[in-house]
């Protein structure tokens, strides 16, 4: 080996001496020419046995080239950094926070996803009962409620519309509304005005043709909006728009049925998810490694890891998963367990398969008798062929990670609630699924999970393309 | 080939044996509410009757040795809580059926839908039916079962205007379960019978025929399709895990009343000896499955022995 090496080199010499002293012949001497430095000139480089062939470039160079890979990686990149950035957002709500209505101490719950808290709007000059919220300077709360009136009460009614009914009641004139939900009493022909009716529920008179309140509670509105007059009542100076809650920052995503935001519980949970992912993927990655290395490496020991391997591998891995979380207490750091215990035996089968195939190659061959260690032959010989590999499968564990967990949330072994994550917010959207209003619950986080979970498995399988040399130019 | 056979199957019956005992140490580490449907009410020495009569008290390897002697005899204990006192037996011969029935249909539906999308992805290789094959396939191994599979009961059941929920006596409601649970399989045999009839095209003898003149009809079916689908046969046997654990998905989702959603409500209600049967015949079904994938592969591929298998030198 060495001898080849040396006459290649002697040869390489001569060459480039010959060529050398070919210029020097043919051109005139400069002595001043000679000493200014060369620009690099690829083929004159290669020229002396130099490739600037390098690996990892080459890997990346075919990576980028995956048009829809790179696609998913900006958009993986954004989505994660924005998981991380989200709590410091302004005018976050905590995942776990159930949000109260201010005034009735009741919660938001199931409010449908949306950009503002905006419900309605008042044109200008609309008449509102208002009061000042306390403790929340420049919010008033209004509605345009007239009077209360209770099941059975008796009304007259003045004027007869599909939608609402202009009434008189107690000298009081408004309007009720006239729907399914109120059925009023109406005689045989309802347009012959005046005639008494009543309705079997409690009805709200308003003062206008237009409900503005939310489901019967108040609204808020900015002071900036009206112009207050006596005994409550304010006008609208221009187009008001009437909030659920006494601020700008609206649920974008909705709130589940006990009020905490969904948009902030969607990230949340993300991060839970991604953190399993990544978790897993790392343990995986080095547990998988060094049994691997042992297994295709050490002799002595393949028989034995072969026979302990064949017995996991015919368990199920979804049985196994069942098994360790039914025994263990429920939550993070058994879930992370139970995925650890089974993940790493197809890493670890991959890398003793390809540790089988070089391990007796010459250069290793040439490399033992030269005397080196073990320990060195195998991190800079063996383990840099397994990079592809091993990125792949890191890349993969995470998508089956994230998976794992909605499976084992689903059979009820999950985190907790007050932890969310991705499989436990589909879990609980999963249970609404009958109400189509509801089901923005489960649609959210799954859109996310589906995001997430494709990117890590399309990435994954573009870089080990891409790092496979056959593939490089 | 018989000797291979043998050792395979004694080794699979080493596997099961392993994990029998591993399963049962295992759950004699919960906690001893499992065995009561009335625990809280209990005072400490109707406790002790109980577990003595159960034999709980005994060291472990006894209390393997007694069920594994009972096993034999074809009993699995009785239910702690679900049913109490009756045999877990008689429980699963009553669920099992279903169960059974819905995973032949679903496997058959598989092969039906695979072979066909995994030949048509190689055939038309970088046109619409692979691009689609692989979208597909890329979809189904990315995103967890449990969220499409919600989805396809979600619209699936308003589409075809029906329940939400299981019947056995309405056909009709079949549909939907069997379909979502052989979407995992389907996926998997399209990938790979599309790679083994992509190897395949490359080889010579496809050249020689296409040079003889032999029309590409005839080279996809008669010499592609064929080669091609001996190594698939592996993976018939193995698609009874996708199979087994998508029947506890799609069994609780439907309320089918079948093992797998059996399995998820014990969990729920924390009946041991309940949780241990199924977990154990469960990977009884992993282990038979894997076995027949390999005694298949032994007799179609002489060249299979067990010493060199794993990729040896």
């Amino acid at each position: 080996m060495l001898s080849i090496k040396d006459t290649k080199s002697q040869k390489l010499e001569k060459a480039l001496s010959e060529q050398l002293q070919k210029e020097l012949d043919t051109a005139p001497v400069n002595e001043d020419e000679l000493f200014v430095l060369a620009d690099y000139d690829e083929t004159a480089a290669e020229k002396t046995g130099y490739s600037n062939y390098s690996y990892w470039r080459s890997t990346l160079q075919v990576f980028f080239k995956n048009r829809v890979a790179v696609f998913l990686l900006i958009v993986l990149g954004a989505l994660l950094l924005f998981t991380f950035l989200q709590p410091l957002l302004p005018g976050q709500y905590p995942a776990n926070l159930i949000n109260n209505h201010p005034q009735t101490g009741k919660q938001l719950s199931n409010i449908a996803p949306s950009f503002t808290t905006q419900l309605v709007t008042a044109p200008a000059g609309t008449q509102l009962n208002a009061e000042a919220v306390k403790g929340n300077d420049g919010w008033y709360t209004v509605d345009n409620v007239l009077k209360s009136l209770k099941a059975r009460d008796k009304f007259t009614v003045i004027e007869y519309g599909e939608e609402w009914c202009k009434v008189e009641f107690k000298k009081v004139t408004g309007y009720v509304k006239n729907n399914f939900q109120t059925k009023l009493k109406l005689p045989d022909d309802p347009t012959a005005v005046p005639y008494e009716s009543r309705s079997n529920f409690p009805l709200k008179l308003y003062m206008q043709p237009v409900d503005y309140t939310n489901d019967g509670t108040a609204l808020y509105v900015e002071a900036s909006h009206l112009e207050l007059g006596e005994d409550g009542i304010a006008v609208t100076v221009d187009d008001a728009p009437l909030r659920i809650l006494p601020s700008e920052h609206a649920f974008w995503f909705g709130t589940n049925n006990i009020g905490q935001d969904l948009w902030s519980r969607v990230w949340s949970g993300t991060r839970t998810s991604l953190l399993i992912g990544f978790i897993v993927a790392f343990v995986e990655a080095v547990v998988g490694i060094l049994v691997g290395v042992l297994w295709g490496y050490v002799r002595k020991l393949d028989r034995l890891l072969t026979e302990v391997y064949n017995v996991i591998d015919n368990i199920p891995n979804t049985i196994i998963l069942i098994l360790i979380s039914y025994i263990l207490k429920p939550g993070f750091k058994t879930l992370v367990f139970a995925m650890c215990l089974t993940g790493w035996l197809g890493m670890a089968r991959f890398i003793r398969n390809q540790i089988v195939i070089i391990r007796d190659r010459d250069y290793n061959l040439a490399s033992r008798c030269l005397g080196t260690g073990t320990g060195r032959i195998i991190l800079k010989n063996l383990l840099p062929y397994l990079v592809s590999v091993i990125t792949l499968r890191m890349a993969l564990s995470i998508p089956g990670a994230i998976g794992n967990e909605v499976f084992i949330t689903y059979i009820g072994l999950g985190l907790p609630v007050d932890l969310p994550s991705l499989g436990n917010l589909i879990n609980e959207g999963r249970k609404l699924i009958t109400s189509a209003a509801l089901r923005y619950q489960l649609i959210f986080p799954a859109i996310v999970l589906s995001i997430v979970t494709i990117s890590f498995y399309i990435i994954g399988n573009a870089f080990a393309d891409a790092a496979d040399p056959k593939n490089h130019v | 080939m018989l000797k291979y056979s043998l050792k395979r199957l004694a080794s699979s019956l080493i596997t099961l044996l392993i994990i029998i005992t591993v399963v049962f140490v295992l759950l004699r580490q919960m906690p001893i509410e499992g065995y009561f449907d009335n625990f809280e009410k209990a005072d400490a020495a109707t406790i002790q009757a109980k577990l003595n009569q159960l034999g709980l008290n005994d060291p472990i390897p006894v209390q393997l040795w007694n069920f594994l002697k009972n096993l034999f005899h074809g009993d699995l204990g009785t239910s702690a809580r679900y049913s109490v006192g009756a045999p877990i037996t008689d429980l699963i011969a009553k669920k099992a059926p279903v169960s059974i029935k819905l995973g032949v249909m679903s496997m058959a539906l598989s092969l039906m839908m695979g072979i066909p999308l995994g030949t048509a992805m190689a055939r038309s290789k970088g046109k619409f039916w692979d691009k689609f094959g692989t979208v597909y396939i890329v979809f189904i191994n990315a995103v967890p079962a449990a969220v499409y599979y919600i989805f396809i009961q979600m619209y699936g059941t308003s589409a075809l205007n029906i329940s939400m929920l299981f019947d056995e006596a309405k056909p009709v409601t079949w549909i939907l379960p069997v379909f979502s649970m052989s979407l995992g399989s389907t996926a998997s045999y399209a990938m790979w019978l599309r790679r083994y009839m992509v190897d395949e095209l490359n080889k010579d003898y496809v050249r020689l025929a296409r040079a003889k003149g032999v029309s590409s009809k005839k080279i996809m079916m008669s010499h592609v399709f064929r080669n091609a689908f001996v190594p698939m046969i592996q993976y018939i046997p193995t698609s009874l895990l996708y199979t087994i654990s998508g029947s506890i998905y799609i069994e609780s989702l439907y309320s089918i009343p079948g093992m797998g959603g059996l399995l998820v409500d014990v969990i729920g209600r924390q009946d041991n000896p309940m949780v241990q049967a199924i977990v154990m015949i469960y990977s009884c079904i992993g282990i038979v499955g894997l076995l027949l994938g390999d005694l298949l592969m032994g007799m179609i591929d002489p060249r299979i022995s067990f010493v060199k298998k794993e990729g040896a030198r």
